[in-house]
């Protein structure tokens, strides 16, 4: 073969061989990320917006050349499952991530009883849960793949119940309604503990099924006890709404409490005029001082998908893909156990601006819940005001 | 006696859409004598079509009360065509078939739900407010928009019981549900009366999601509540009996009322499903059914 020819036939090989090696440098793997979550019903907007924020850090993890462990690039993919926000179909979608899907990060549930039937799969398949669920139960040493990506009762509702018995000294009397499942049970527990130590009287504290449409006779007999403020709990927003306006029609006034409120979209959809002055401990608010532009362009973005605005729920879904993230580098990592043991001590940027990483020892035995801010606020002339924000200090 | 006042009101309030829901199922079981569990889907059609037409058409500057009205119509004519649909693809081939009609009904259940995900979405519709304001009855208090709810379910179960009992459809339909072949030998032709009161039923279930979309919230999975109360008061009233229905709505709105008020919600509903038991042992064909 001429000489010029061989010369060329190896430089045409040797760029072959060249491009397919950049080729392989940069293709990424993907990992996948289950998330159980409402999808329709009076949950939908927490679950499609999880969903979207999920989505939304997976999309800026990839454009910043994804999450790099042992020499290899990888991505997120969120999966969203709809388990209807109750237990039956929760476990079906349970089954589907962990048996069909074979997912080994659960990047967000909701719904406490949801979340068990979830938990009695992934703690023993070895995979890593986030969950919003509020329940103590689900935390521990005995569940160490489980963590929790918002504030639970035990970090909202201290100062949030504190912060609006000093806004409100003359109220003494309260009536408490909550969903009947897990959810609800767990947070009129610890609501009506502090409610008590606060010396305010607990009246009433009733449940109701979740799906019920019709919530006249409720705010019949929750007004027929002239409570001085009502507290409606984990309640939905659209339920809690309606629960205000019936309120506002036998013409009870008073101080509203949603305590697992997310925002005032969702409320003022069903209650209209009649959620002014509602105190919530689980909404944020991106009109203030303190909302950085890229909040307040995210927040845009899923306003305009969700017709609301984001909130502490689905935050807590943004949240969790960056501590995967952060303690998958710090183990650099892929195994759920691996990564679970960096979990507490990967500090990473959470969407609230703040640097986060784990707490929970004195409350839960383990370091499992998300140090995120609590933040107080409450509905005024049809917008949300940030009334107050506490950054928990605990271990 | 204000709290009974405001109770007894609220009763019938909440009572009066059960009614305009079980009067449907009971009509189909009489003349065609097969549940149709797809009923709760037709009564959610109907109101998410209303809370999707309000906004948009008030969106462009039609006043509400005119959208409103637009919108209903709408939803009833949505939710009518359904049912034609549902019957002609299938109810009609099992007429008299409890147990096939159960599958099918079931299975058309599966299909709508997700069909209505698909295209409303999950998420709660909010429909603005028609008639502001509230009224006072007695001392008991009212949205205007709840007794307008009340006077359209009064003014409708009259309209039926009138046009049962004095129209030749009427009298045909009765004929058929107390002996279907008594009245073909009478030359009532069944297969289209199974057709009018399968598409009056659901014009009945459409009405019913029209009127409470204002005053509820309103999503893809509401039909399912409804459905449940509907079948109890059917049960309780009497399968296939008009007056049955209306007795059985108004008795589960008034446990459901005065239960969650003496005690609490979710005491109220297990009274309910309480009552059915009871009322299944003491009573199978029901207060006022014929068996």
């Amino acid at each position: 073969m001429p000489l010029t020819i061989r010369v060329k036939s190896i430089a045409f090989g040797a760029s072959l061989s060249l491009l397919g090696a950049i080729g392989a440098a940069q293709a990424q793997e993907t990992i996948k990320l289950g998330l159980s979550v409402p999808l329709s019903g009076t949950g939908a907007t927490w679950g499609k917006g999880s969903e979207f924020m999920c989505k939304k850090a997976a999309q800026e993890i990839a454009q910043a050349g994804g999450v790099k462990v042992a020499g290899k690039a990888y991505n997120f993919e969120c999966l969203a499952y709809d388990n209807k926000y109750n237990a039956a179909e929760g476990t079906k979608v349970a089954q589907t991530l962990l048996n069909r899907e074979g997912v080994k990060f659960i990047g967000g549930s909701l719904g406490t009883a949801l979340v068990q039937a979830l938990q009695s799969l992934s703690e023993r398949r070895g995979v890593i849960l986030f969950t919003t669920a509020w329940g103590p139960s689900i935390k521990g040493p005995k569940f160490p793949l489980t963590f929790t990506q918002m504030n639970t009762p035990f970090e909202i509702l201290p100062p949030l119940i504190r912060f609006i018995h000093e806004e409100n000294p003359q109220a003494k009397s309260i009536v408490m309604l909550n969903p009947n499942d897990a959810t609800g049970r767990d947070t009129e527990a610890v609501a009506k503990k502090v409610w008590s130590e606060t010396g305010v009287k607990v009246l009433s504290s009733d449940f109701y099924e979740r799906g019920t449409t019709e919530f006249q006779p409720m705010a019949a007999r929750i007004a027929s006890l002239k409570p001085d403020i009502v507290d409606l709990g984990a309640m939905p927003p659209a339920d809690a709404g309606a629960v205000l306006k019936e309120l506002d029609v036998l013409g009870w006034k008073g101080v509203k409490v949603v305590e697992v409120g997310t925002g005032i979209d969702g409320l003022k959809a069903t209650g209209g005029n009649a959620i002014e002055g509602v105190y919530m401990g689980a909404a944020v608010t991106f009109d203030g001082p303190t909302a950085t532009e890229r909040q307040k362009a995210v927040n845009a973005e899923a306003r305009t998908l969700l017709g609301e605005s984001i909130n502490a729920i689905q935050i807590g879904f943004y949240d969790s893909v960056y501590a995967l993230k952060a303690a998958m580098e710090k183990a650099q990592s892929i195994d759920p156990k691996a990564v679970a043991a960096a979990l507490p001590d990967a500090a990473f940027t959470s969407f609230y601006g703040d640097k986060v990483d784990f707490y929970g020892v004195d409350t839960y035995g383990s370091r499992q819940q998300m140090r995120l801010p609590v933040i107080i606020t409450q509905a005024r002339d049809g917008k949300l005001v940030e009334k107050s924000r506490v950054v928990p200090s605990a271990k | 006696m204000q709290t009974a006042i405001q109770l007894i009101l609220t009763s019938l309030q909440i009572g009066a859409v059960y009614i305009l829901f079980s009067l449907g199922l009971t009509l189909v079981f009489g003349v065609m004598r097969i549940v149709n569990f797809a009923h709760g889907q037709l009564f959610a059609v109907s109101a998410l079509v209303v809370a999707t037409t309000v906004p948009w058409l008030a969106g462009w500057g039609l006043p509400i009360l005119p959208a409103y009205l637009f919108a209903v119509v709408a939803g009833v004519g949505v939710a009518v065509a359904l049912g034609l649909l549902m019957y002609v693809g299938g109810f009609r081939f099992f007429q008299r078939d409890l147990v096939g009609s159960f599958i099918l009904s079931i299975g058309l259940v599966l299909v709508l739900d997700g069909v209505l995900l698909k295209v409303f979405g999950g998420a709660v519709r909010p429909v603005p407010e028609i008639l502001p304001g509230t009224v006072s009855v007695l001392g008991a208090t009212i949205t205007n928009q709840r007794l307008a709810l009340c006077v359209a379910a009064m003014v409708i179960t009259g309209l039926l019981y009138l046009a049962l009992t004095r129209t030749k459809l009427g009298k045909a339909l009765r004929a058929v549900s107390i002996d279907h072949e008594a009245a073909m030998l009478q030359g009532v032709p069944y297969n289209a009366m199974a057709l009018a009161g399968f598409i009056i039923a659901a014009g009945l279930a459409a009405l019913a999601g029209a009127l409470i979309a204002p005053v509820t919230i309103v999503s893809p999975v509401i039909g399912a509540d409804y459905l449940v109360k509907g079948f109890i008061a059917v049960i309780v009233g009497g399968l296939g009996s008009v007056p049955g229905a209306i007795v059985g709505g108004l008795f589960v709105a008034a446990i459901e009322t005065f239960g969650s008020f003496y005690f609490d919600p979710s005491s109220a509903t297990i009274a309910i499903f309480l009552l059915v038991i009871a009322v299944l042992l003491v009573r199978p064909k029901g207060l006022l059914g014929h068996g």
